[in-house]
């Protein structure tokens, strides 16, 4: 860990890129079609030249796909990025050509990122043919000294990648990665196909072609115990949003932000005297197409501030309600097909009866004081009646707080740079440590 | 799998393999020249052939670009060009065709005639009778061909076994599975036999279309008259006037018998008289060629924007879906017939006696089966990682296409394109049958035309006519579908059926 320290000492603090409100929406934006997947969602990040920068978040948070926009694989749909100074988001022709040479990829899934029916020579060559880069003898020539440098053999130049475990066909990858001379490398999940064995492996040779060629990375992973091995600083992504950044030692010893905390707590800890205790988030993500209105997180957060009026209400109550809420977001997610339109219309609809047993179910045992009762009992009924929408509208209004409505700012935390998106972090409300104790 | 070095130096070339060890290649070459030295006069005069069409097709297309943006004197120059050329390259032809062959007519004659009512056979290679003159011909030349073929695969061994500097491809597989492949190997050899019959057709017929079909009036037949006790000549078309197979007793001539003329047919006579055997090796040629083109451009329209539709998505997916579906909504031998009609007096369809306009009609009709057949696997090679990669590095989409997306396709292009082959060649049959102005123009041989001409004689004793031609389609189509099968098995051996590949997969896992 102090290695991870020292490094970051060593790096000038020059700005490689710079990434501002960055949005990457899938999806059309006809006047038919459905709202489109938000999968990065104004995303402000700044690499540093030589940096290792770790990217984590679960399955779906988008930070692939940020990677991905960040090297033009994916053309961004507003936001800038800028590489050295220029924004790459407009490049075009020549001009993204010649750029690409800058910046490459690692990819996750060994077994995919190789074309199986070219040799491992022409795969790690095929960069410096479509940049004629030298004559036929010394781009061979430098194949082979890049296969040497990633830990195979000259002689695997004629082999096919059939030919290679997982591990060897991802040095072929990182070879090709690094055929160019590029500036800045995408990890992307480099490691998270391959045994734990070889895993130390990889790392270690990144780390060690990181310092031979003065290379930026981007790590991205879901690894969390890797990337705090390897980076120098950590992006916490959720939902397309960038929940907390800073230096990796720091965020992971004292994570600022509810769901850095709560996704640092699922890490297994093998002190046995740590007393520290495990948040687990309920439920999942919400749908990207459908992100709350308010903080991406709020849906799930632990810490998430009650709105005035409800001070008296017990914590399993608030718990339960915010567990409907949920269950009502999902059913308006929902189409309805033809005949259950109409049997709602004669009022027959039946579909969604089933919401007595789970409200049964969350609220068993628990007091449903009269302030919540009645947008309970209000929403229940709507619900049954098909009309889903009109529950989750009153249950926002009645229930909603700070965090469904508005979306946080990114909070400075302490002096290195540390920023955290997260209400909590406004004078008038408690910090998120004691909130999640309570 | 891995040996702990390689086989060569990384830096060798192949001529640098080739000297270090020439003994296997001289073995395989020289075998390889001798195979050639026999043939060397039809093979040149077929190469001379191809160069001949090449220039006459490359300066029409000229000709009529200079046509339509009216410049004429350019266009008439175009004319005189190709003529010049064409003219040049014909009279190499010649010369070529003059060289001795040693499978061809002239060195082992079957047209003779009988000196006396007992024999001898006169003018037939060895005396022999011409059946057996016929037969030996025939022989020796699908043995010969088959042998080249296969020699050529073996020259393709050699190099594999002696000078390839990789000692594993993906390729080595799927040709030792289809080695192991009874009935893709039953597919390549009826392929082989049509592809035979196609090229060496004047010399496998107990005579030549032009002689028994096209021009029968300029050729003559010498016999020796039973009835007159002498030898006697007469124009070829009034022997095939009275060689006709019309199904009655005095007027049938059948398979493996000789006429009235001292002529054999392997195959019997047609209802007018002409060898069914000759007629069958030049339907064989066009049907071939028709063939061949037609599902040549299928294939290389259908991968072409398979590739594209995958790698674009989107609306130009859309476009082409919408545009495919618009050309399989119409009966596929309507839009036949009615383009056939349309183009009737058109000067395209005097290509090929009309093959050529077939050809197009069955590309353009046929592609979106392909298309759709290879879009899939298309879709499914754009989203691997590869792709990525190389766009990452800045790869031209067109390079993307032809190296990462393009080698992935070929495969599946291959299994249903020798699928749908047979269906272009029954639909060609069929065109042929129903005549009237559709088919390849008369009298250039057609498959479809001899079953249609047997028709009335089917169950007669002049069956032969409809059931020989209907046979070989069959076994053409069905030889077609094993090779498809064949491939298929090779490319992804996942999808052999059969309980045996399944029990072997268990016992491996």
């Amino acid at each position: 860990m102090s290695q991870a320290t020292q490094r970051h000492d060593d790096t000038d603090e020059e700005t490689l890129i710079e990434v501002r409100n960055l949005e990457k929406y899938y999806g059309d934006d006809g006047m038919f079609s459905p709202p489109p997947v938000k999968a990065v969602d104004g995303v402000d990040l700044d690499i540093k030249r030589g940096e290792t920068f770790g990217l984590v978040g679960e399955s779906g948070s988008g930070k692939s796909t940020l990677g991905r926009t960040l090297l033009r694989l994916e053309q961004a749909t507003s936001g800038t990025v800028s590489f050295d100074g220029t924004d790459i988001t407009t490049l075009e022709g020549s001009d993204l050509k010649r750029w690409r040479r800058n910046a490459q990829i690692v990819f996750q899934d060994p077994e995919s990122s190789l074309n199986d029916r070219m040799t491992v020579g022409e795969i790690v060559r095929e960069p410096l043919d479509a940049h004629d880069k030298g004559t036929e003898r010394e781009r061979r020539k430098r194949v082979m000294d890049l296969l040497s440098r990633v830990g195979l053999r000259e002689e695997h130049y004629y082999r096919y990648p059939h030919q290679f475990s997982g591990g060897q066909r991802q040095r072929v990858g990182i070879a090709r990665a690094l055929a160019l001379e590029p500036e800045f490398v995408v990890l992307d999940e480099p490691v998270s196909a391959l045994d734990v064995s070889v895993q130390a492996k990889i790392i270690t040779l990144l780390e060690d072609l990181q310092e031979e060629f003065d290379l930026t990375y981007l790590f991205i992973a879901h690894d969390l115990s890797v990337v705090r091995h390897i980076c120098d600083r950590v992006a916490v992504m959720y939902l397309g949003k960038i929940m907390e950044v800073g230096e990796t030692e720091e965020l992971y010893e004292d994570p600022v932000n509810p769901y850095t905390k709560s996704l640092l707590s699922a890490i297994p800890r093998p002190d046995p005297t740590d007393e520290s205790e495990r948040t687990t988030l309920p439920g999942t993500p919400p749908s990207p197409r459908d992100p709350p209105q308010g903080c991406q997180f709020s849906t799930r957060c632990p810490a998430k501030i009650r709105p005035e009026g409800f001070e008296e209400v017990s914590e399993e109550t608030w718990d339960a309600i915010e567990r409907f809420r949920e269950i009502v977001r999902e059913r308006t997610r929902v189409e309805l097909g033809t005949v259950d339109r109409v049997k709602r219309r004669a009022g027959l609809f039946s579909k969604y009866d089933d919401i007595d047993e789970a409200v049964k179910d969350l609220f068993d045992g628990v007091e449903r004081p009269p302030v919540v009762d009645d947008h309970l009992t209000y929403a229940v009924e709507q619900v049954k009646a098909g009309h889903p929408q009109d529950a989750r509208e009153r249950l926002h209004e009645a229930f909603g707080s700070v965090c469904d409505r508005e979306r946080p700012a990114h909070h400075q935390v302490g002096d290195r740079g540390r920023e955290s998106y997260c209400h909590r972090h406004r004078e008038e409300y408690d910090d998120v440590e004691s909130a999640i104790r309570r | 799998m891995e040996e702990p070095t390689s086989r060569f130096d990384e830096d060798s070339t192949l001529r640098s393999r080739l000297e270090a060890d020439p003994e296997p290649a001289l073995r395989w070459a020289a075998v390889m020249a001798a195979l050639a030295l026999v043939q060397i006069g039809s093979l040149l005069g077929g190469l001379l052939s191809i160069l001949d069409a090449a220039v006459v097709g490359v300066t029409a297309i000229f000709d009529v670009l200079f046509g339509l943006v009216g410049l004429t004197g350019a266009s008439a120059a175009v004319v005189d060009v190709q003529s010049a050329l064409s003219g040049a390259v014909t009279t190499a032809r010649d010369a070529a065709e003059g060289l001795p062959t040693l499978l061809s007519r002239e060195t082992i004659p079957n047209q003779g005639h009988l000196a006396s009512a007992d024999g001898p056979w006169v003018d037939t290679f060895l005396g022999l009778e011409p059946a057996l003159a016929w037969a030996v011909r025939v022989l020796l030349i699908v043995g010969y061909s088959l042998f080249t073929f296969y020699w050529l695969f073996r020259g393709w061994l050699v190099f594999r076994a002696h000078y390839r500097q990789a000692d594993w491809t993906p390729t080595d597989d799927m040709i030792d599975r289809l080695r192991d492949h009874r009935w893709g190997q039953f597919g390549i050899f009826v392929l082989a036999l049509f592809l035979i019959m196609a090229l060496f057709g004047p010399a496998l017929g107990p005579t030549t279309v032009s002689q028994n079909i096209v021009s029968p009036y300029s050729h003559e037949v010498t016999y020796f008259n039973a009835d007159a006790g002498a030898v006697e000549t007469v124009a070829a078309g009034d022997a095939n006037f009275n060689s006709k197979s019309k199904g009655a007793g005095d007027q049938n001539v059948g398979p493996m018998t000789y006429d009235n003329f001292n002529r054999f047919h392997p195959f019997g006579t047609l209802p007018n008289g002409r060898d069914l055997f000759t007629f069958m090796m030049g339907g064989a040629r066009i049907t071939l060629i028709v063939a061949g083109l037609a599902i040549g451009l299928s294939a290389l329209i259908a991968g072409g924007l398979a590739m594209v539709s995958a790698f674009y998505g989107g609306n130009i997916d859309l476009t082409l879906l919408t545009t495919a579906d618009g050309i399989v909504s119409v009966p596929r031998l309507l839009l036949l017939i009615m383009i056939s009609a349309i183009f009737a007096n058109h000067w395209l369809a005097g290509v090929l006696d009309g093959g050529f306009l077939l050809a197009l009609i069955f590309a353009f009709t046929g592609w979106p089966f392909l298309w759709r057949a290879v879009r899939g696997p298309a879709l499914q090679v754009a989203q691997e990682e590869w792709v990525d990669a190389a766009e990452s590095f800045g790869q031209p989409p067109r390079t993307i296409m032809r190296k990462h997306m393009f080698p992935y396709i070929t495969g599946y292009l291959l299994v249903y394109a020798s699928m749908s082959t047979g269906g272009i060649i029954v639909g060609l049959a069929a065109l042929s049958f129903l005549g009237n102005g559709l088919g390849i123009t008369p009298p250039t041989p057609a498959w479809g035309r001899a079953v249609s001409l047997g028709q009335s004689y089917v169950s007669g004793p002049s069956w032969h006519i409809s059931f020989i031609p209907g046979a070989m389609i069959v076994v053409l189509v069905t030889g077609l579908n094993a090779l498809g099968d064949g491939i298929r098995d090779a490319i992804d051996p996942e999808s052999a059926g059969g309980d045996d590949d399944e029990a072997a997969a268990g016992g491996g896992a």
